[in-house]
């Protein structure tokens, strides 16, 4: 096992070696290095799942003066996952002309700062760590120089930094009551202080949070910023599967803290459904294959959220569990998607036809994917959705639960139109190395539902198990949902005419920070209302 | 009354709360991109002078020698963080500046909603 600073430092250190060495075969040492990052992640989980969390002082300071770094299941699962899907990355653009030098830096200290903003334990750790991930991703957005990109990249850039400043004023305060800025710390000494005390600097912080996991009135820099037709589509994929999931993994934490005296469980939940069932509605009226994804990330972000607001024990992992499987599921379309695309040279949904006659293999792993995140049986998805109702077992949430999948599945429906029908660019060849990495992440969307709670107990050490009838039922229930939403696909999507006005819809630079503004001012009226 | 003592309000938070007030009115108001990354470096600041004067105390003495008096010694961290924060402020105005330059080569106008209108059209 190694020390939890080499998650943060070892990518970005070989990312600068490989820039400034001159190396024959730097995408061969990237690879090794990569496998080998996965194996010494996987020796710090079973550490950590044998003797429990670890903490870490760099400097070995006294508590709350260095830096401290924080690993737990989640965080450590999280770091596998981000290491996971990054290996899967670099494999598919192992041979493909834009993975220059440059590139391999900037991803790879991307991977590095993903992982310190999963195992940072203190505040302004995090705040470095997203600002920094902010002007890396801003620059992999417009790495083809295209002239949307740089418009897509810049509104990113600025309105995150915007975002962050509200963070740092937050920590501010925070350090100006504490004294501190160790997550930690703060978690003890919370109940000694006054929660009205506590209501500004939770608000000016839950905003910057709320913006990096594009809740609903702060999604709309996400779809530009994910879905810019000229970005890299390795880069969507990571961006759009993994990068918004520190945005929910920091509410998390964050809520972790403040929950024991704000508790906004149910502000969030409200705002859960209204992301999700706007992003759906959204969905819908695209007709550009990569935004089509990038809205459902909006969707399924506010479905997470719905179910990690309420910390009851099933909901919980299923939500933690459903951000694995979305990663995971998300990534590969933008994968195939990329395909696609570069097979067909167009983003229109609608010019798109016949993808499973001419690439068979990308299909089926698009169905894979597809069915992974809408929940069918046997499909990881599946077992999150499952532990979520579960959790809401018998009350109106369910319902939901199951409205929100139900609109989720009639979004895929209108994607899968484009595996029929028939069309006449020529047959793609896959490159090896792109079918086995499509056919790892396929694979791990099923093995990832049959094994699903035998993972999620080994990952977690939690006690859950499935009732065999229920999930029959809820199978059922599954094909019962497809039968229902593609009917409604059929006969009325076409007849509401306000779904394609909203595919226009897009709030300018100016607009997004008075959004910002304005959910500032609601979550500060709603904490100060609640703290007691 | 001395005039001194009518400007006690104006202490270094309440003049960076109003910085960064005005900064966030630059940020709606404007559509100009120059004023809006100007108006990013204003808050920016605003940032830095709150972090430097929540807790400050003018009665104590530098950190760096030890035992000056009984005066009490002033927090350094704020201080450290301070130079983080302004090293990455002029990290994201270089960026931004950067990437305002090459906008205006692409689109031709320093305006939000112009650049907007440009892009639809390509689309």
């Amino acid at each position: 096992m190694i020390s939890l600073i080499w998650y943060i430092l070892s990518p970005i250190f070989i990312g600068i070696l490989l820039y400034i060495i001159k190396i024959k075969y730097y995408r061969i040492i990237l690879i090794i290095f990569q496998i080998a990052f996965f194996r010494t992640s996987l020796s710090t989980f079973l550490k950590i799942k044998n003797t429990g969390q670890i903490r870490e002082k760099i400097g070995n300071y006294v508590d709350g003066v260095g830096i401290a770094l924080y690993a737990d299941n989640i965080a450590i699962v999280l770091v596998m996952l981000t290491i996971f899907l990054f290996t899967i990355m670099f494999i598919v653009i192992y041979n493909k002309s834009h993975l220059n030098k440059l590139f391999i830096f900037l991803f790879l200290s991307l991977q590095g700062l993903i992982n310190g903003v999963f195992l940072a334990d203190d505040l302004f750790n995090i705040y470095i760590l997203i600002e920094v991930s902010t002007i890396v991703i801003s620059i992999l957005i417009m790495f083809k120089k295209d002239k949307q990109s740089i418009y897509d990249g810049m509104t990113y850039l600025l309105t995150n930094v915007v975002a962050m400043s509200f963070f740092l004023f937050g920590v501010g305060y925070l350090y100006k009551i504490f004294g501190t800025l160790s997550l930690d710390l703060i978690s003890k000494y919370i109940n000694e202080v006054d929660p009205r005390a506590l209501v500004l600097p939770y608000s000016f912080i839950i905003t910057a949070v709320a913006l990096k996991s594009a809740i609903m009135p702060l999604f709309s820099w996400l779809p530009r910023a994910h879905a810019t037709s000229s970005a890299p589509s390795e880069v969507s994929a990571i961006l759009s599967g993994l990068y918004v999931k520190t945005g929910i993994y920091l509410f998390i934490r964050i809520n972790g803290v403040f929950g024991q005296v704000i508790n906004v469980g149910m502000f969030f939940l409200v705002v859960g459904v209204l992301t999700a069932v706007i992003g759906i509605i959204i969905t819908l009226s695209q007709t550009d294959l990569k935004l089509i994804l990038a809205y459902s990330t909006v969707s399924q972000l506010g479905l997470i959220l719905y179910s990690i607001c309420i910390p009851a024990r099933d909901n919980y992992y299923g939500s933690v569990y459903k951000i694995i499987n979305h990663a995971i599921a998300k990534s590969t379309l933008f994968l195939c998607v990329g395909i696609i695309i570069y097979a067909y040279q167009t983003v229109d949904i609608k010019q798109i036809k016949g993808v499973f006659k001419k690439l068979p293999l990308t299909s089926i792993v698009i169905i894979l994917a597809i069915v992974g995140v809408t929940g069918g049986p046997f499909f990881n998805g599946s077992i999150s959705k499952y532990y979520i109702l579960n959790g809401y077992k018998g009350s109106v949430y369910e319902l939901i639960v199951i409205i929100i999948n139900l609109g989720t599945i009639l979004t895929f429906i209108k994607f899968s139109t484009i595996f029929f029908g028939s069309s006449e660019i020529e047959k793609v060849k896959l490159r090896f190395n792109r079918k086995i990495s499509l056919i790892i992440l396929g694979l791990t969307c099923l093995i990832g539902g049959i094994f699903g709670t035998e993972v999620l107990n080994y990952l977690f050490d939690a006690k859950l198990s499935v009732d065999y009838n229920s999930y029959v039922y809820k199978s059922i229930f599954y094909f019962i949902n497809i039968l229902i939403a593609y009917f409604i696909y059929k006969f009325t999507y076409n007849k509401i005419s306000f779904i394609s006005k909203l595919k226009s819809i897009e709030l300018s630079f100016n607009e997004i920070v008075l959004s910002i503004v304005i959910f500032f001012g609601t979550i500060l009226a709603y904490t100060n209302f609640v703290a007691i | 009354m001395k005039v001194g003592d009518r400007l006690n309000f104006l202490r270094g938070e309440i003049v960076s709360i109003v910085l960064f007030l005005i900064g966030i009115y630059g940020l709606i108001a404007r559509k100009n991109i120059l004023k809006s990354i100007i108006s990013l470096g204003i808050m920016q600041s605003a940032l830095i002078l709150f972090f430097l004067s929540i807790r400050f105390d003018s009665s104590s003495h530098p950190p760096i020698a030890e035992g000056a008096g009984h005066s009490i010694m002033a927090d350094p961290l704020p201080q450290t963080l301070m130079i983080t924060t302004i090293v990455i402020g002029v990290a994201v105005t270089a960026v931004a500046l950067t990437m305002f330059m090459t906008l205006y080569h692409s689109y031709g106008t320093t305006n939000w909603s112009k650049v907007v209108k440009k892009r639809g059209e390509n689309q």
